[in-house]
C-alpha cells in the first residue's frame, strides 16, 4: 500500500503546487473589472433571467411568477425598452425547491447565459445568494428570505421581510386588522404558528406587532405540527377559544400555510367561533374554485402585501392588462404573478434611472438612492428596503365566493424590533 | 372527557389511513420481502389521477375512485412486481431498499411529466400542483355534524371510518376463509415450500402486490382533502404508517392495521397534551417519528441483529490480484485530466457544475463505508451533513480558522454517527435503515431548530477556505483540492478494507456470532465504522458548504439523504471512487439533460429512480456493471470450452444399471449427467440417477457430498448448468420447482417441511383441499386431529415431520424426494417416518430417499447410490452393497488413489472409476 499512497503524495503535491500558481495569478475573476460588469448589457438589450420553483416535491408550484415577469417585460419593450434597450428575458429556471439546483440555477445564468440581473427569485430556498452577491448580480424577488436582506446587490420587490433584532418590524397587518374591526382597543388576539424554528420567529415579531397597534394578545404559540397538517385540530382549538380569560379573543391570526390554515379555521368555526380570523397566505384566487376551501375561507382576513386585484387603482389595471396580454384573456391573476410582475417593475425603474451607462457599479448606484410611489408594492425606497419592508399592505376579505377590499392597500409606519 | 372523546374519534380518521397503508406494506413485504419505501408514492399517483378523472374531466366520484382503486392501482403494482420486485426479491436488501426509494422518486415524476405530456396533447387536463381543499369521495365542502360539545364528525371522515372497516372485514375474509388466502399466507410463512407444494409464489407475489397496491391507492383516494397533491406528504405519511407495520412485525396484517388506527389515536393525544413539550420547538412536529423510533426498537428484538449480510453477498473482486497500475491506473488518470481540464478546457460554468459534484462526492464517499462495507443502510447521513456543516459555521462566525471549525464539525459529525449507530447494535436491514431515517427526522424537526445552531432561515457562512498560498475562492482550484482530497479519501478507504479493521467489519457484517467469537467487539466495530462514515459525511459536509460559502438547516434534509443514497448505490458501492462517480453523475446529468434532451424537469427525476431499477439485474451498480458484465460473459465463455471438452468422450456408462430389478417400468424421475453449482463453485460433476415408481433409491454420501444439491436440482429449484431432468420419461431440465411438483415430483426438504406459522388443519389443507381427505388423515393420525388448530410451529419435531408426511400417504405422489427425514429425530419417530415412506412405496410412489443414517436406510432401500464429491461413486441394488465400499463412499475415498477426494477435473479417471466400480 505503500506505493499507491507515495503516487498519490505526489500527485497532490503538484497538482497543490499548480492550483497554487494558477489561483494566485486568477484570483479576481475575470468579469470583474474595476468592479464594474455590462455583463449581458450590448448596446440595444439587457439580458435577464429568472430562477422560480416551478416544480416541488410538495407539489407546490409558483410557476405564474415567470409569466407575471414575463408580461412586465413585455410591456417595457412595447413601450420600447429601456433607454433604448430591449429586455432579453430569458425566462425562469426551475429550481425544484432544491438547494444545490438554486445554486446551479444562478450559476448557469450567470456564467452561461450571461444575465446583467436575476429577475425573479422566487423559491423557498436561495443558496445561489452568496455567489451571486459576489458576482455582484443584482437580484430581483421576493423579499422573504434572509438573503433579501443587508447585500446591496438584492431587492425585495417590497423590501427585506425578515426582520432582524434591532431592526424593524412593518406594521401593516396589525394595523389594518384594527381598522377592519373598528380599532384595537379592548381587542384581543390570538397569534398560532407552526411548531417549528421559522414559527416561533413568526410569533415573536408578531406578538410585538400586534401588540404595538394596542391588542391584547391572549395567545401565541408556535405549536401545530410543521411538517404535515393535522387532521384533528381540537386540541388548538380548545385552548384559542379559552385563551381570553375563559373566552374567545376577538380575533384568531394565523401565521401558516394554507393547508393549516384551512384546517384551523374550519374548526374553529364549527367550535362556533364567531370572531375575525386573519392570516398573510391566502390570498390566491384559485382557492375560491373549490368550495371546501372557499367555505373555509369565508370572513376570513387575508392580508395582502401590494395592491389586491380587486383595487381599482390605474397600476392594478395596468398590472391585469399586461397579465392577460401574455397569458390569454382568460388568465386568473394569482400572488405569483404579481411577485413575478412587481420582482421585473422594480429592475425596470432602477434600470431606468440608471440612465444609458449600464453597469452593475451605476445601477447599484441608483439603486442607493432609489425611490418612488404609485406603484403596487406601494413607497419603494432603497437602501432602506435592504433592511427593512416598505411596510404597505392591505386587507382583503372573502365574502360571497369573491374577495373584497376590506381595508384599502396603504403604508404603515415601521416599529423598531426588539 | 368530551376532549379525550374528540382526540379518539378523529385521531382514528388518520389512524384509518395509517391502516390501510400499513397493511398494504405488511401485504407487499411478505409476499416478496420488500419494504416498499414507494407505497406512499403509489398512494400519491391514486390522489393525482383522482383527481384529474373527478375535478379534471368531471367523472362522478364513485366510478373515478372504484376505476383507480379496483383497476389501476392493482395494475401498476402488477407491472411494478413483473418489472422489478419479483427480480429484486433475489437482490440483496441494499438493492432492495434502494431500488425502491428510487421509484419513490420516480413514480410521483411519472405522474407529473403524463399530465404534462397529456396537456402539451391538447387534452384539458387539471394542472397538477399541489391545491388544498381538494374534494374527496363525499360532498364537498364535507357536511360536519357535532355530535356533542367539541366532538364532531365530517362526512369525509365518516366515510374513510366505514370504507376502512369494510377493508378490514374483506381483509380478514379473503386471508382467513379463502384458499387464495391460505396460501398468501403459506406463501409468507415459507416461499420456497409454497412452491414445491405447487403454488407459483411468483403468482401469489404479483397477488399481494396487487392487493396492496389497490391499498396503496384507496389510501391515497381517500386522504386527498387531507393531504393535497403533496408527494412529499404522502411520503411522510407513509413513513409514519410503516410504525404500525413495525408493531406487526412486518408480518401481521391484523397487529399492523390494529397498529395503525392506535397510532393515530397516540398521535393526537400526543398532540393535544403535549403541552409540556412546548418549549423544545419541533417536538409536536416530531411526534410520529419519535413513535416510530420508540416502535422500532421495541419491536424488532427478533430481527436479525447483524447488518444485512445473509441477504447481502458481497460478490467477488474481480480485479483482487490485479495490479496496482490496472487497479488504480485508470482512476488516477481520470483524476489527473479532471484537474487539468480545469485550468485548460472547461469554462466557469463548467468548473462550478464539476467542483460542486466533486464536492457532494466527499459526501456519497461515505456510503461507500457504512453501506458498502459494513452492510447498514444509513438514512440519516444527510444529518451528519448538516450537523458538521452548521457547528463549522457557528464557530466559523465566532472567528475560528476553517481547519479548526471543518475538525470540530467532523468531529461533531461522527459523534451524532456514533448515536445513529446505538440502535444498529440492535438492528438489522430495513429496521435499522427506518430508524436511522426516524433520526434524521427527529434531527430535522428538532435538533436543527435550535436557533443558537441554525441562526433562524439564514444559516451561517462558510467562507472557501485560504491555505498559504491556495486560495480556493477560485472554483477551479476548489476543484482541484477536492481531487486531492478525494484522492487521498479513496486512496484511506481501499486501506482500510484490506486492514486489519477492515476484516474485522467484514467479519461482523457476515457473522457477528463468529466474528465475537474471534475476540472482535461487534459493538465497537459497529459504532467506529458509523462514526468514521458519519464523520466523513460530516467533511463533505463542510466543505459543500463551503463550495456553497453558506449553509442553512433546510438545504439537505432527511429526504435528501434518501435520494443521495439511491444515487449512490444505483452507481455501485463496491468501490469507494463509484461514489465520485456518483456525485459527477448527480451535478451534471440533470444539466445535460435541460440543455439537450427536454426542459421537462420531471424526466431526469424519473431516470436518477429507475437507476434503482436497474439495480434488479445488476446489484452491483452501474460502474461495476461494465466490469462484471465482461467478465461474466468471458467466465461463461470459458465454461463453455471446459464443458464442451469435458463432454467430448462420449460418457462411458457407469452404472450395473442391470442391477435394477424391474427395468420394465419407466423410471418416475431420471438424472442424466447432472453438472450444477452455485455461483460458479460446481458441487455436482456429472450425476446419473433414475428412480421407478415404486421403489425406494437411497442416496448415501459424507457430509459435502452434494446430497442436498441433488435433491434441489431434482425437485426443480436448482437449474443444472449441464445434464437434463427427466420426469416419467419427458424432459423437465428447464421447469421450476412449481412446474415439477404439479407433475407429481414432491420434496420434502431438510429440516420440516411446514408452514410453522399456519395451523395443522391449515397445512392439511393446502396438500388436501377436501374435507375428507383431511378427515381420514386425522383418524389415522390421532395426534394431530387433537390438536387441529395448533400453530404448526409449537409441535415437536416429529409431530412436525409426520404433518409433512401424513397429507402425501391420502394422495401419493408420483415422486417424493426426501431430503434426510430422519433429521434430528428420536429413534422411535424414525421408525414411524420409515414406515410411511415403506407404505407411499407400496402405493406406487417412487422416492428418492438421502439419508445419513445409512445402516437404518438400507433395511428399507430398493437401490442403493453412494454419492462422494459430487459423484455417484456406485449404485447398485441393495443387496450387492458390501460394508467396505460404505465405509469408503462415507470416507471419500471411493475414488482410486490418483484423483484423490476432489478429483474431478478429468474425465478419463472418472472412467476409469467406473470401470473399477463395473
Amino acid at each position: 500500500m505503500s506505493r499507491p499512497i507515495r503516487f498519490l503524495a505526489a500527485a497532490a503535491a503538484s497538482l497543490l503546487l499548480a492550483t497554487a500558481c494558477n489561483s494566485a495569478s486568477t484570483s479576481a475573476s475575470p468579469q470583474d473589472k474595476a468592479g464594474a460588469s455590462a455583463r449581458g448589457v450590448t448596446a440595444d438589450s439587457i439580458t435577464v433571467g429568472g430562477i422560480v420553483s416551478k416544480t416541488s416535491s410538495s407539489g407546490y408550484s409558483k410557476a405564474d411568477t415567470d409569466l407575471g415577469a414575463k408580461a412586465r417585460f413585455q410591456r417595457a419593450n412595447d413601450e420600447g425598452g429601456v433607454n433604448g434597450r430591449k429586455i432579453d428575458y430569458l425566462g425562469a429556471e426551475d429550481d425544484g425547491q432544491d438547494p444545490s439546483r438554486n445554486l446551479a440555477a444562478a450559476r448557469k445564468l450567470v456564467q452561461q447565459d450571461k444575465v446583467f440581473s436575476v429577475v425573479p427569485m422566487s423559491s423557498v430556498t436561495f443558496s445561489g445568494a452568496d455567489f451571486l452577491q459576489q458576482q455582484k448580480v443584482p437580484v430581483f424577488g421576493w423579499g422573504t428570505l434572509p438573503a433579501f436582506c443587508g447585500p446591496a446587490t438584492t431587492y425585495g420587490f417590497n423590501g427585506c421581510l425578515v426582520p432582524s433584532p434591532g431592526g424593524t418590524i412593518t406594521q401593516s397587518w396589525p394595523e389594518s386588522l384594527a381598522q377592519a374591526l373598528g380599532g384595537a382597543k379592548d381587542r384581543s388576539v390570538a397569534l398560532i404558528a407552526a411548531d417549528s424554528d421559522a414559527g416561533k420567529f413568526g410569533i415573536r415579531t408578531y406578538t410585538q406587532g400586534f401588540t404595538a397597534a394596542g391588542f391584547k394578545v391572549t395567545y401565541a404559540k408556535a405549536s401545530v405540527p410543521a411538517a404535515a397538517a393535522p387532521s384533528d385540530w381540537s386540541a388548538y382549538t380548545g385552548e384559542i377559544l379559552k385563551s381570553n380569560g375563559g373566552k374567545a379573543p376577538n380575533a384568531v391570526v394565523s401565521v401558516m400555510q394554507t393547508p393549516q390554515n384551512i384546517g384551523l379555521f374550519t374548526a374553529l368555526k364549527r367550535a362556533g367561533f364567531h370572531g375575525a380570523l386573519s392570516d398573510p397566505t391566502d390570498y390566491d384566487p384559485g382557492l375560491l374554485a373549490k368550495a371546501t376551501t372557499a367555505q373555509a375561507l369565508d370572513g376570513v382576513y387575508v392580508l395582502v402585501q401590494f395592491e389586491p386585484f380587486e383595487s381599482t387603482s390605474p397600476a392594478i389595471a395596468q398590472f391585469l392588462k399586461d397579465v392577460r396580454k401574455v397569458g390569454g384573456a382568460d388568465v386568473r391573476p394569482n400572488l405569483h404573478m404579481m411577485t413575478g410582475y412587481l420582482s421585473a417593475d422594480l429592475f425596470l425603474a432602477i434600470a431606468k434611472k440608471t440612465g444609458r451607462d449600464l453597469t452593475t457599479a451605476t445601477f447599484q448606484k441608483a439603486a442607493d438612492s432609489f425611490s418612488d410611489t404609485g406603484s403596487p408594492a406601494g413607497e419603494r425606497s432603497f437602501p432602506k428596503g435592504h433592511t427593512q419592508g416598505f411596510g404597505c399592505g392591505s386587507l382583503v376579505r372573502l365574502k360571497g365566493g369573491t374577495y373584497e377590499v376590506a381595508v384599502p392597500f396603504k403604508c404603515y409606519p415601521a416599529i423598531p424590533f426588539t | 372527557m368530551g376532549d379525550l372523546l374528540g382526540f379518539v374519534l378523529s385521531g382514528l380518521v388518520s389512524g384509518a389511513l395509517y391502516a390501510l397503508l400499513a397493511t398494504g406494506l405488511v401485504l407487499s413485504y411478505s409476499a416478496s420481502g420488500l419494504f416498499n419505501f414507494a407505497h406512499g408514492a403509489t398512494a400519491y399517483l391514486c390522489a393525482l389521477g383522482y383527481y384529474e378523472l373527478h375535478s379534471g374531466f368531471g367523472w362522478p366520484a364513485v366510478p373515478a375512485a372504484l376505476l383507480l382503486v379496483v383497476v389501476v392501482a392493482p395494475a401498476t403494482g402488477w407491472a411494478l412486481d413483473r418489472a422489478m420486485f419479483r427480480k429484486l426479491a433475489k437482490a440483496g436488501e441494499t438493492a432492495q431498499i434502494v431500488a425502491t426509494i428510487g421509484l419513490l422518486v420516480a413514480l410521483p415524476a411519472a405522474g407529473l411529466w403524463a399530465v404534462e405530456l397529456l396537456r402539451d396533447a391538447g387534452v384539458s387536463v387539471q394542472p397538477a400542483e399541489n391545491q388544498f381543499g381538494l374534494p374527496g369521495v363525499g360532498p364537498s365542502p364535507a357536511r360536519s355534524w357535532q355530535l356533542m360539545d367539541g366532538v364532531g364528525v365530517d362526512s369525509d371522515q365518516l366515510i374513510t371510518w366505514i370504507t376502512t372497516a369494510v377493508v378490514a372485514l374483506g381483509l380478514w375474509v379473503l386471508l382467513r376463509h379463502t384458499t387464495l388466502g391460505l396460501r398468501l399466507r403459506a406463501a409468507v410463512d415459507n416461499r420456497s415450500l409454497t412452491e414445491l407444494r405447487g403454488i407459483s409464489a411468483d403468482r401469489l407475489s404479483s397477488i399481494a402486490w396487487m392487493l396492496s397496491s389497490a391499498l396503496a391507492g384507496l389510501a391515497g383516494v381517500l386522504a386527498t382533502p387531507l393531504l393535497g397533491l403533496s408527494a412529499h406528504d404522502y411520503t411522510l405519511f407513509l413513513f409514519v404508517s410503516a410504525t404500525a407495520a413495525v408493531l406487526g412485525r412486518f408480518a401481521s396484517v391484523p397487529l399492523a392495521f390494529a397498529g395503525g388506527l392506535a397510532l393515530g389515536v397516540l398521535q393526537n393525544l400526543a398532540a393535544g397534551y403535549a403541552s409540556f413539550a412546548d418549549r423544545i420547538t419541533g417536538f409536536r412536529t416530531a411526534v410520529p417519528f419519535f413513535l416510530l423510533f420508540a416502535g422500532l426498537l421495541l419491536m424488532a428484538r427478533r430481527q436479525r441483529a447483524a447488518g444485512t449480510a445473509a441477504a447481502d453477498v458481497t460478490t467477488p473482486d474481480y480485479l483482487a490480484g490485479a495490479s496496482w497500475a490496472r487497479r488504480w491506473g485508470p482512476w488516477a488518470a481520470a483524476a489527473a485530466l479532471l484537474a487539468l481540464a480545469f485550468y485548460t478546457v472547461t469554462t466557469p460554468f463548467w468548473s462550478g457544475l464539476l467542483t460542486q459534484g466533486l464536492a457532494i462526492s466527499l459526501v456519497f464517499v461515505s456510503f461507500t463505508l457504512v453501506t458498502g462495507l459494513g452492510a447498514m443502510v444509513s438514512l440519516a447521513q444527510a444529518t451528519f451533513v448538516t450537523g458538521a456543516a452548521l457547528v463549522a459555521g457557528l464557530l466559523m462566525s465566532h472567528g475560528w480558522p476553517f481547519v479548526a471549525a471543518a475538525a470540530v464539525g467532523t468531529c461533531v459529525a461522527a459523534v451524532l454517527g456514533a448515536l445513529v449507530a446505538l440502535p444498529a447494535l440492535r438492528l438489522g436491514g430495513r429496521s435499522l435503515a427506518l430508524a436511522t431515517l426516524a433520526l434524521a427526522f427527529l434531527a430535522d424537526q428538532v435538533l436543527f431548530q435550535l436557533g443558537r445552531l441554525r441562526n433562524g432561515d439564514a444559516g451561517w457562512s462558510v467562507p472557501r477556505p485560504v491555505l498559504g498560498p491556495v486560495d480556493l475562492a477560485d472554483d477551479r482550484a476548489m476543484g482541484v483540492a477536492l481531487i486531492v482530497l478525494l484522492s487521498a479519501v479513496v486512496a484511506a478507504l481501499s486501506a482500510l478494507r484490506g486492514s486489519a479493521t477492515g476484516r474485522a467489519i467484514l467479519a461482523v457484517r457476515s457473522a457477528p456470532a463468529a466474528a465475537m467469537a474471534s475476540g472482535i467487539s461487534v459493538v465497537r466495530t459497529k459504532l467506529v465504522l458509523f462514526a468514521l462514515s458519519a464523520g466523513l459525511a460530516g467533511f463533505g459536509g463542510v466543505m459543500y458548504a463551503s463550495y456553497n460559502t453558506r449553509i442553512t438547516a433546510t438545504d439537505f434534509t432527511a429526504l435528501t439523504g434518501l435520494v443521495w443514497l439511491a444515487v449512490v448505490v444505483a452507481a455501485g458501492l463496491r468501490r469507494p471512487q463509484f461514489a465520485v462517480v456518483a456525485g459527477l453523475v448527480f451535478a451534471i446529468v440533470p444539466h445535460l439533460f435541460q440543455t439537450y434532451v427536454t426542459d421537462s424537469a420531471h424526466l431526469p427525476v424519473i431516470l436518477f429512480g429507475l437507476a434503482g431499477l436497474a439495480l434488479a439485474n445488476d446489484p452491483d451498480g452501474y460502474c461495476a456493471a461494465v466490469s462484471v458484465r465482461l467478465r461474466r460473459r468471458r467466465a461463461e465463455g470459458a465454461a463453455r470450452i471446459e464443458r464442451t471438452t469435458a463432454d467430448l468422450p462420449s460418457p462411458t456408462p457407469r452404472r450395473p444399471l442391470a442391477a435394477a430389478p424391474a427395468t420394465s417400468r419407466p423410471p418416475a424421475l431420471e438424472l442424466r449427467g447432472v453438472h450444477a453449482g452455485y455461483d460458479g463453485a460446481s458441487v455436482l460433476h456429472g450425476v446419473d440417477l433414475t428412480v421407478r415408481p415404486g421403489e425406494i433409491l437411497a442416496l448415501l454420501g459424507p457430509n459435502g457430498a452434494g446430497k442436498s444439491t441433488v435433491c434441489r436440482v431434482a425437485a426443480g429449484i436448482l437449474q443444472p448448468a449441464h445434464g437434463t431432468v427427466l420426469t416419467h420419461g419427458r424432459d423437465g431440465t428447464r421447469e421450476g420447482p412449481v412446474r415439477r411438483s404439479r407433475d407429481g415430483v414432491l420434496l420434502a426438504p431438510e429440516g420440516r417441511g411446514i408452514f410453522p406459522a399456519l395451523t395443522i388443519e391449515e397445512n392439511l389443507t393446502l396438500y388436501l383441499p377436501g374435507r375428507t381427505a383431511r378427515g381420514q388423515v386425522y383418524e389415522r393420525f390421532p395426534q394431530l386431529a387433537a390438536r387441529r388448530g395448533v400453530l404448526a410451529g409449537s409441535l415437536s419435531g416429529g409431530e412436525q415431520q409426520m404433518l409433512a408426511l401424513a397429507p402425501l400417504l391420502q394422495r401419493p405422489p408420483k415422486v417424493l424426494i426426501a431430503d434426510e427425514p430422519s433429521l434430528g429425530l428420536a429413534p422411535r419417530v424414525v421408525d414411524e417416518v420409515f414406515a410411511v415412506l415403506t407404505e407411499l412405496r407400496a402405493a406406487g410412489t417412487a422416492l428418492l430417499l438421502v439419508e445419513e443414517k445409512a445402516a437404518e436406510v438400507l433395511g428399507l432401500a430398493d437401490t442403493v447410490a453412494y454419492l462422494s464429491s459430487g459423484r455417484v461413486s456406485w449404485c447398485g441394488p441393495r443387496a450387492e452393497v458390501e460394508t467396505d465400499r460404505l465405509t469408503e463412499a462415507y470416507l471419500g475415498i471411493a475414488a482410486p488413489a490418483g484423483t484423490g477426494p476432489g478429483g474431478r477435473t478429468d474425465v478419463d479417471v472418472d472412467g476409469e472409476v467406473a470401470g473399477r466400480d463395473r
